[in-house]
């Protein structure tokens, strides 16, 4: 039984001039508990969308989306999602905003204080605990952002790209610390990013989406050893058939565009 | 440098027009204004005055914070507050609160606080605090702070709201939470703003018959004899208390939303 499920799902807007956009269309996947999954694919290819999906922040125009036997209907409450954009709440510092949802749940400030400060140490903020948002980097409140919601403890987390701000030093040993929660805590990961490197080094699997309308086109399964090297063969060799897939995506795209044209 | 050439003007043509009952020199008000404890025209002195015009304001100004904060908030949020409130709102907004004055004395005559709680009370301060002011007050104060806080609301980032309810915010933690702290400098700007436009309606108020205290009172009692000098140094101190109020007001609106002015 596959923890999340994601059932033939469409997603239509109506765009600025009351026309139709259609987002997602026919996209199904399954996800274990305890899963990893990268998705990548073009920019436009409603992977946000999919992701506010799952949170339920929107509902799917058809389909469903069962979460661990239920069908998310209103918000899931098992879910944070990590949004690109900042998101973090400008009038608090970083560990209260780390704390956010711990305050929520009543937790006692010491020990909500002592909570935080793990996270805030694990994505290396230590000292900057007392800062205002508008007082650090996006990536630094990226990482505030991650924190936050590892805080929270959700049993799906759900990211956007969030490490697409960073350089590259500090993504990479992001990611080894995001794998080092996901292995200890036993998450299921939905993670969305544009770098097949990034989805590589992460992924247990990684879903390839296509555009217009958006939907999966190809799943990866990726069995390298962990931790991972980015330099071994069995790596590159994953990363150039990817990239083969979404360059075949984009030259199908041009095409169809010029079939219309 | 242009307060120098405005008190350099004003003096010139005090001197020009020789007659304190027209234009009085600049030492005369001086004097007056350094003397705020002394009687005036056996109506009290200037501090006394101003305790009783800012009394009325405070109360008033209170009543409209208490009632327009939530009531903004509730109509920023939901629409169906929103339906049911704003059609009176905007017909009652253009409606300036000095037009309200008259029709208030009307219905209040010059009852007071202190006849609500038995005459015990006339002679302390509450003596002096006639309903029909506390409502204009009311009314002039209300607008911009409901008006302000409706705004904030409305602004909220849709983002924080959405990160609040993922990180497990339900409604009234999210008002709490999120609602109100980012609201928070638009509603300190709607107080400031109420504040002063309360201070103005006031002096307007205490000008009308039925007065008998504050220093739009003051005033209106001083013209009529004739003693300029004591006009405009109430007018000095209605410019002055004014700004005092609304600097009051900013310290604490930019100690709570540091954020907002860096925000990007």
């Amino acid at each position: 039984m596959s923890f999340l499920r994601i059932n033939n799902i469409g997603k239509t807007f109506l765009g600025e001039r009351k026309e139709k956009v259609i987002a997602l269309s026919d996209l199904s996947f399954d996800c274990q508990d305890g899963e990893f999954l990268c998705i990548v694919g073009p920019t436009g290819c409603g992977k946000t969308t999919l992701l506010r999906l799952i949170a339920g922040l929107e509902q799917p125009s058809e389909g469903d989306i069962i979460l661990a036997d239920t069908v998310i209907q209103d918000l899931n409450r098992e879910a944070t999602l990590v949004f690109q954009q900042y998101s973090l709440f400008p009038w608090r510092n970083v560990i209260d905003n780390v704390c956010f949802s711990l305050e929520i749940k009543k937790i006692p400030k010491k020990t909500r204080y002592l909570k935080a400060r793990k996270f805030i140490d694990l994505v290396g903020l230590t000292g900057f605990e007392k800062a205002l948002p508008y007082e650090l980097s996006g990536g630094m409140q990226q990482r505030v952002a991650i924190a936050r919601a590892l805080a929270h403890n959700p049993k799906l987390l759900l990211l956007d790209e969030p490490f697409g701000a960073l350089d590259e030093r500090t993504r990479h040993r992001l990611q080894e610390k995001l794998l080092a929660v996901w292995q200890k805590e036993q998450k299921t990961v939905v993670f969305v990013t544009h770098n097949i490197d990034e989805a590589i080094f992460l992924a247990s699997r990684i879903l390839i989406m296509r555009d217009r309308p958006g939907r999966i086109d190809n799943e990866i399964k990726v069995d390298l050893p962990r931790p991972r090297d980015r330099r071994s063969q069995g790596f590159l060799k994953l990363h150039i058939k990817i990239r083969e897939i979404l360059e075949q995506i984009l030259i199908t795209n041009t095409n169809n565009q010029r079939g219309v044209l | 440098m242009i307060p120098i050439i405005i008190i350099a003007v004003w003096e010139f043509f005090a001197i020009q027009a020789n007659n304190p009952a027209l234009l009085p020199r600049v030492g005369d008000v001086v004097n007056r204004l350094i003397h705020p404890f002394t009687d005036l025209l056996n109506t009290g002195s200037f501090v006394r005055h101003i305790c009783v015009s800012a009394s009325r304001v405070v109360l008033g100004f209170i009543l409209a914070a208490v009632i327009g904060i939530p009531l903004g908030l509730l109509v920023g949020r939901y629409l169906l507050f929103h339906r049911l409130f704003s059609p009176v709102i905007e017909l009652l907004r253009p409606l300036c609160p000095i037009a309200w004055i008259p029709f208030a004395m009307a219905i209040f005559k010059t009852y007071t606080i202190a006849d609500m709680f038995g005459a015990h009370y006339t002679t302390s301060i509450f003596g002096h605090i006639q309903l029909g002011m506390l409502y204009v007050i009311f009314y002039g104060g209300f607008f911009p702070i409901f008006l302000n806080t409706v705004h904030g609301v409305k602004s909220v980032k849709h983002l924080y709201i959405e990160s609040a309810l993922l990180l497990g915010a339900d409604q009234k933690k999210l008002f709490k939470k999120v609602i109100f702290p980012s609201s928070l400098p638009s509603i300190l700007t709607g107080l400031r703003v109420g504040l002063g436009i309360s201070w103005m309606v006031i002096i307007a108020a205490e000008m009308l018959p039925g007065s008998d205290a504050g220093i739009g009172y003051l005033i209106i009692f001083s013209y009529e004899l004739a003693e300029m000098d004591i006009l405009i140094a109430s007018m000095i101190l209605i410019g002055a208390v004014g700004a005092l109020l609304s600097y009051g007001v900013k310290v604490i609106a930019d100690r709570t939303s540091v954020w907002q002015a860096k925000e990007r």
